[in-house]
């Protein structure tokens, strides 16, 4: 039989959320109980959950080979699914990433200004320099404000001591 | 000390010249959420949390409030002129709505819109004022026993009510749960699901979790799909305004969503969904004017909306009363509270009265400044819709991103949230609702402390949990709604009959 467009890798999601069911199921059995005695073990409400996920989940799987597939968020019913844009979803995955590797290294208003820059090129903004420009202000100035007026703690980075 | 006195020593605390300012800064920012697509009132809020660090808990809670509000009058002017509903609530309000804009009324439908808002915010809010405590005196008798039983009706109730699919509503919900159980063991010190990373013992935040989700989760998922799809706002012509026709017809409709609403607030029936599309089917059978139904007939909007509000005022009732939020929007107000050590529940009165009462006076004031936000400076807020997808996108994203790193200075939530957005992306991509999730990693915590409690108390019984006559009512309503997705289907057929 044939699955409609993204049949498959909804199917790849439900298996692996099953695996999830399993894992939590497989971390619950082998932690070491303490020594002392509880009316009720610690292991019985993750094991319920996980029992409860790789049911439904097994049951999900069958469903949709079956021909329930998912309906994406904000979608019609019945009109054809599109394929997703993976260059698009990678470069706000990158930005993502960026965002993580820098903030600690480079600082808050490199790493933030870059994210911001991904994003709205992932979202189709052509004018790069001016979102380039734009972000790394806007940014800047998001720092001061959290950092001058709010005490919020971000790593100043490259800029130590300069602002 | 009366109700009434106790809301009027509310009124007096809330109308300081700071607790008005934070109202009035939540209703602006409440109102910005709800018009600019993409962000609702959850995620609103998460983002604003971390505030609650350095403002009293007073301010932050009353500019919670006001934010849960404003969203709502703010999310109807999007769906009226933009067609693209923000929060399950206004997608009703599209339908008529919108028509109504394209025939060159969009002037009278957001006046209906915020009028009606306004009146079952009020009533709403006012029954909300003499109920709530009374259902706090009759909570305090509620057993651990009876709170199992209540969370888990919440549970079937979110988990089949929303979205299209009952089972990925529940599967959604046990994800939750399980991202609620990383960390130590509060009872045994037990680690649990952290793999041998320290920075796991203290659990998964769930400020970031709420924040990525609905941000990150968003970006992602909006990034690979609708890439043109630009904003086509329609024009709007005049002021916001209703002649004496479209005043008649409004006021029966406002009244009836407000009483339609705010039970259904109360008990959790998976949030706006029901009760909106529940008032739009009787307008739909009560109006002398059925032939502009799915033309933009201005019952459409104004019963509808008025319910949606009255619905919000309800769901504030678990809250405050039980401690048992019913949307996600209420459940991030949950955290805000637990942020200051203040556990909603029913000694929440007693232990933090003037607190509660001082929000509740906030609601309505809240209100009154909502109308005034929105009747004459409607304009203001459509330009908004200006601001280009790729700059708001981004903004959002790395305000998501800034949050999750500031709560603990910790590249560990950074982590977290990424991989949360991934799921929020995989979750919307795969047609899984994503606040039986949110309740799942709330909830779930406090729903093993009550099961084990209950059964410590017990001796290890497991009779113990269904004893109670209240608990047995609720097993019942529990089967019911599992077993009966009648409203669900019977919601799909009024969704097609609107479309058709």
């Amino acid at each position: 039989m044939k699955l409609p467009q993204g049949g498959k890798s909804e199917l790849t999601f439900v298996g692996s959320l099953f695996l999830v069911g399993a894992i939590v199921a497989w971390d619950t059995y082998s932690v070491e109980l303490p020594a002392f005695n509880l009316t009720i073990s610690p292991r019985v409400f993750p094991y319920a959950i996980a029992t409860l996920l790789m049911i439904l989940s097994a049951i999900l799987f069958i469903n949709i080979l079956r021909g329930d597939t998912a309906v994406p968020e904000g979608h019609a019913e019945g009109t054809p699914i599109e394929k997703s844009d993976y260059r698009a979803f990678s470069l706000v995955l990158a930005s993502l990433l960026a965002f993580l590797l820098l903030i600690e290294r480079a600082g808050f208003i490199v790493a933030a200004s870059l994210t911001f820059f991904g994003i709205t090129v992932a979202f189709g903004n052509k004018r790069h320099g001016r979102s380039a420009i734009f972000g790394t202000l806007f940014i800047t100035l998001i720092y001061l404000a959290f950092t001058r007026f709010l005490n919020v703690q971000l790593p100043a980075g490259i800029f130590k001591g300069l602002l | 000390m009366s109700n009434l006195q106790s809301l009027l020593d509310g009124f007096a605390s809330a109308l300081t010249l700071t607790n008005l300012g934070f109202g009035l800064l939540g209703t602006f920012l409440g109102t910005l959420v709800g018009v600019l697509p993409g962000i609702g009132p959850a995620l609103a809020i998460a983002l604003l949390l971390p505030i609650t660090y350095t403002v009293s808990p007073a301010s932050a809670l009353i500019m919670f409030a006001s934010i849960y509000y404003g969203a709502m009058y703010g999310g109807s002017t999007t769906s009226i002129l933009l067609n693209t509903p923000g929060e399950s609530g206004s997608v009703i309000t599209a339908l008529e709505g919108n028509k109504m804009a394209r025939r060159g009324r969009a002037g009278a439908a957001l006046a209906t819109a915020a009028i009606g808002s306004f009146v079952a915010g009020t009533i709403a809010t006012l029954v909300l004022a003499f109920t709530a405590p009374s259902i706090a005196d009759l909570a305090i008798q509620v057993g651990a026993a009876d709170y199992v039983a209540l969370m888990l009706v919440a549970f079937t109730t979110v988990s089949s009510l929303l979205g299209s699919s009952q089972i990925r509503g529940f599967i959604a919900l046990s994800i939750g749960l399980a991202l609620g159980l990383v960390g130590a063991d509060l009872q045994s010190g037990l680690s649990r699901l952290t793999f041998g990373s320290d920075a796991a013992l203290e659990g998964i935040e769930t400020v970031p979790v709420i924040v990525s989700i609905f941000a990150l989760g968003e970006a992602l998922y909006l990034a690979s799909r609708f890439r043109d799809s630009g904003w086509a706002v329609i024009p709007m012509k005049g002021k916001a305004l209703m002649s004496r026709d479209d005043w008649k017809r409004s006021w029966k409709p406002w009244i009836r969503g407000t009483f339609l609403g705010f039970p259904l607030g109360v008990v959790p029936a998976g949030g706006s969904e029901v009760p909106t599309f529940l008032s739009y089917s009787i307008e739909k059978k009560l109006s002398k004017h059925p032939e502009e139904f799915g033309n933009g007939a201005i019952e459409g909007v104004a019963g509808p909306e008025a319910a949606n509000n009255a619905n919000a005022a309800g769901a504030l009732v678990p809250l405050l009363a039980l401690g048992l939020p019913t949307s996600a929007t209420a459940a991030v107000i949950l955290v805000a509270f637990q942020t200051y050590q203040i556990q909603p529940g029913p000694t929440l009165f007693l232990t933090n009265g003037a607190l509660i009462w001082t929000l509740i006076a906030s609601l309505f004031i809240g209100n009154a400044l909502l109308l005034i936000l929105n009747l004459p400076l409607v304009r203001v807020w459509v330009q908004l819709l200006k601001i280009p997808r790729p700059y708001l996108f981004a903004g959002i994203v790395t305000f998501a991103l800034m949050g999750a790193y500031a709560l603990n200075t910790s590249i560990f939530d950074v982590q977290v949230a990424i991989a949360i957005g991934i799921l929020g992306f995989l979750f919307r991509r795969f047609g899984m609702p994503i606040t039986p999730l949110i309740l799942g990693l709330i909830l779930g915590p406090n729903l093993e402390l009550q099961f084990r409690r209950a059964l410590q108390i017990s001796g290890g019984d497991y009779g113990t949990l269904v004893a109670s006559p209240l608990s047995k009512v609720l097993y019942i309503v529990l089967f019911i709604a599992l077993f009966t997705p009648v409203i669900a289907r019977f919601m799909r057929k009024v969704r097609k009959d609107a479309h058709a």
